[in-house]
């Protein structure tokens, strides 16, 4: 056979031989050395649990991005690590809350922009303010700047932010968070307005050297900061989204912190590999059991009251969080303003309430549905639910759902029980905002409408008497509870591991704040 | 040969329309408002309006469907929603690390795998052909998560030979960043295909030509390495095809396994946000790969095996 167009060397019978010859080089001796993996000094490994393709605080979507950004950019203020949530100044040298609407500051005057964008001023705060309200920067993030009027330009280092209204969160969130960023108004015009996956112009103590997508971003000391030397030449982020894979990649050397999963606590806490230590905080998510109030079969409130009592929150916790996780008091974590010191309804069951409120509900053979993730925490924790509830006659069906489809529930009005779980930022207006009356459908799954509670979310963000405010975020978990549409359950934890040569510096909700890293 | 690959292909044209089309449909059909997962809880409705343009997704489901293969003959896959890059560069940009994982894993198990068939088919019925048979079913029947994790804990976190996650920099660390994965999808296959290639040879050793070589008094080895082995071999090459889609589908654990990019995780997250662009880019890529080699095995085995030609 002539084959006229391959004009390559080899031919049918070479092809063959070649293959012979595969499979006689198998017999020899693999003869491979492996080499046991070997760290730098001076390269600090960790792992986030996703890629931060996105280097525009205006279209951050989260916090995987944020611990980059806030690396590579600066703030006016920064969280500061620990225990207890804070601030300190970081681009910023002074800054003063003269009025309820108006927050004088002036800037650091060392701070600079990389590729010849100079030195960062006021008017780069305005800039970077002003664009996450713009309407034409669609930024997903505007509601954290809240009633975010303008920024006053008073010098080449000092301005006013000016609010329409006051606005507590600003101190929370806002200033420190994604927003807060900083970006240089001349890089950022210079390209039209938006930044994509590369950064324009870096401020901070760390600039990004590389971004490898999917695989590991790379910081790189910045040589011109002037600010305390960062501890680490280097930087280099995995996203990792399997916890049990960042486990064996830590204990293999290969990384210097990661969050793990809460199922390894109890192992971790008997001994960290390497001499590593465990760091147990608590997290700002909550996990609850929502009913959908517009459902036919959920419009009896003592039927609703009977499945609070029927659920003891702390087997669940046993049996899906191996007892690392506390039992919640509501939506509002331990730690920020409004936390309840305890719930309307005890974590603990009380089988003997709840079949006396079936009893007066006058419910009979009731069956009902719940709506989970397809996540192994959810699958368990909803058959310890449907034991509990088949206790009191109650029969219930689980419904797993892909995350795509679970995430859509909101439309879902056929949704009866949901198991869900949201994260926040830390303040509590964070939390009460999805449980408005004009969230139902949308993200209030439990269609939860209370002109009170709508009343107290508006009330309590312009509030800035921190007593007062949180007064009234208990009163808005209250209203909730008393609805029985929601059953809490627990904020889960955030255990982190880290190697012996690691001073980690974590915001109190065990997320890192990179640029503060220290060497041991 | 060239009517033959020219049906060929055109075959796998056509698988490909139908494969990417079926896609194009069931991600449409999947519950949820792709807008709404992928922008998140904050998005203004505006923002939400704009991306449902952008997308066609306010189109009927035949115009959306004329839409994407439109732009795709244009070479045009979109924009991704969250970073803006061009889903080609960002499918492209991750397509080499599942190529060589894929690779990798073919060329050692079959390397391996050809080497234990023939020495078991040339020893027939002794220890070591028992030995192999056992050997290859272990290997087969092991699943490769089980595999994987196995791995992971023996030569990254016990030893440290090897890394554990991660693609490396530069040819020698990522040499050593594919061994594990490598070694973990590889290896059932390494048994696939060592009892194929000594069943095969089996039946090759008791043809005629054989015998005749026998009969001229060549060595036993030269007549199983060089006349008998280069026509047991051919299976392999048909099976080593279609197995491109079935190492796809390994790669994908493979990669999150060991955190490694690559276009399965690539997949899977895009599938998880509802990135219609990506998801659709990458199916078509992935597909295309599976179709082609498939197309190219087939062809392959055309030219070493004439008879092949005719059968299809």
């Amino acid at each position: 056979m002539k084959i006229e167009w391959m004009k390559a060397p080899t031919g049918r019978r070479n092809f063959l031989k070649g293959a012979t010859a595969l499979g006689a080089a198998a017999a020899m001796p693999m003869g491979w050395a492996g080499t046991a993996f070997a760290q730098d000094d001076g390269v600090l490994r960790v792992r986030a649990y996703g890629d931060a393709p996105n280097m525009d605080p205006a279209h951050s979507v989260g916090v995987v991005e944020e611990e980059i950004h806030a690396a590579i950019y600066n703030k006016l203020i920064q969280y500061k690590p620990g225990s207890e949530w804070g601030w300190q100044l970081d681009a910023a040298s002074m800054i003063e809350q003269v009025d309820p609407t108006h927050i004088k500051f002036a800037l650091r005057d060392d701070i600079g922009f990389t590729n010849g964008h100079g030195a960062m001023t006021a008017e780069d705060v305005k800039f970077s303010f002003e664009r996450i309200v713009a309407e034409a920067t669609e930024s997903p993030n505007k509601p954290d700047m809240g009633p975010l009027s303008h920024v006053e330009v008073t010098g080449e280092r000092e301005g006013t932010i000016v609010l329409n209204e006051p606005f507590a969160p600003l101190w929370s969130i806002a200033l420190p968070y994604i927003t807060g960023n900083i970006v240089s108004k001349a890089a950022v015009e210079a390209t039209g307005g938006r930044i994509g996956s590369d950064p324009v112009a870096e401020s901070g103590p760390y600039l990004r050297a590389s971004w490898s997508p999917k695989e590991k971003t790379v910081l790189q000391r910045n040589p011109n900061w002037k600010g305390d030397a960062p501890a680490w030449d280097t930087i280099e982020v995995y996203p990792i989204d399997d916890e049990n894979t960042a486990e064996i990649a830590f204990e293999a050397g290969e990384l210097d912190l990661t969050r793990v999963s809460l199922g390894s606590v109890a192992r971790y806490r008997g001994g960290v590999p390497n001499g590593g230590t465990l760091v147990e905080n608590p997290s700002l998510f909550y996990v609850w059991l929502g009913m959908n109030l517009d459902h036919p079969k959920l419009q009896n409130q003592k039927l609703r009251q009977a499945i609070q009592h029927a659920i003891d929150v702390p087997t669940i916790l046993e049996a899906s969080y191996f007892g690392a996780a506390d039992p919640s008091t509501g939506i509002i974590a331990p730690g920020l303003a409004g936390n309840r010191a305890q719930g309307l309804v005890a974590p603990q069951a009380n089988i003997e309430k709840a079949m006396a409120l079936l009893a007066e509900s006058g419910e009979t053979n009731v069956s009902l549905t719940l709506d989970i993730l397809n996540k192994t925490t959810y699958t368990t924790m909803a058959q310890v639910i449907q034991a509990m509830l088949a206790q009191i006659g109650i029969t219930l069906e689980i419904n797993v759902l892909e995350s795509g489809a679970f995430w859509a529930s909101g439309e879902n009005e056929d949704l009866q029980l949901v198991l869900n779980r949201f994260s926040m930022a830390p303040d509590p207006s964070y939390a009460t905002a999805w449980f408005t009356t004009e969230q139902a459908g949308i993200w209030n799954w439990e269609r939860f409408r209370n002109d009170e509670f709508d009343k107290l979310h508006a009330a309590a963000s312009a509030e800035t008497d921190n007593a007062e405010r949180a007064a009234m975020y208990q009163r808005a978990q209250d209203l909730m509870e008393e609805s029985g549409a929601y059953r809490f359950i627990t904020h889960e934890a955030t255990p982190v591991v880290h190697s012996s040569r690691v001073v980690p510096a974590l915001r109190p909700d065990g997320l890192s704040l990179l640029r503060y890293f220290g060497k041991a | 040969m060239f009517n033959f690959a020219l049906r060929r292909f055109a075959l796998a044209a056509l698988i490909l329309f139908v494969a990417v089309t079926l896609m194009f449909l069931m991600i449409r059909a999947v519950p949820g408002d792709p807008v709404q997962i992928m922008l998140g809880p904050r998005a203004t409705p505006e923002l939400q309006a704009r991306l449902t343009a952008e997308l066609a997704l306010d189109q009927p489901i035949w115009r959306q469907l004329v839409i994407f293969y439109g732009n795709m003959m244009q070479g045009d896959l979109g924009t991704d929603v969250f970073s803006g890059r061009s889903v080609t560069q960002i499918v492209f940009q991750q397509l080499p690390f599942t190529l060589e994982l894929i690779f990798a894993s073919i060329l050692w198990s079959a390397a391996l795998g050809i080497g234990l068939g023939a020495y078991a088919a040339a020893h027939p019925n002794t220890l070591i052909d028992r030995s192999v048979a056992v050997l290859s079913v272990s290997f087969v029947a092991a699943p490769a998560f089980v595999v994987a994790l196995l791995s992971l804990l023996l030569f990254a976190v016990q030893l440290q030979w090897f890394p554990a996650i991660g693609v490396g920099d530069g040819f020698w660390e990522r040499l050593d960043h594919l061994v594990l994965p490598a070694f973990a999808i590889g290896l059932s296959w390494v048994g696939y295909i060592a009892r194929l290639v000594r069943a095969s040879m089996l039946e090759v050793l008791g043809e005629h030509h054989i015998r005749t070589a026998r009969a001229f008094g060549l060595s036993e080895r030269r007549i199983v390495m060089v006349y008998a082995l280069r026509i047991a071999v051919l299976p392999v090459v048909t099976v080593i095809g279609v197995g491109m889609g079935f190492l796809l589908s390994a790669a994908v654990f493979a990669e999150i396994v060991f955190a490694r990019p690559g276009l399965g995780k690539l997949v899977i997250d895009s599938i998880t946000t509802r990135n219609y662009p990506i998801v659709m880019g990458s199916v078509l890529i992935s597909t295309g790969l599976f179709v082609i080699s498939t197309a190219v095995a087939d062809l392959v085995n055309a030219w070493l095996d004439p008879r092949a030609r005719t059968s299809t």
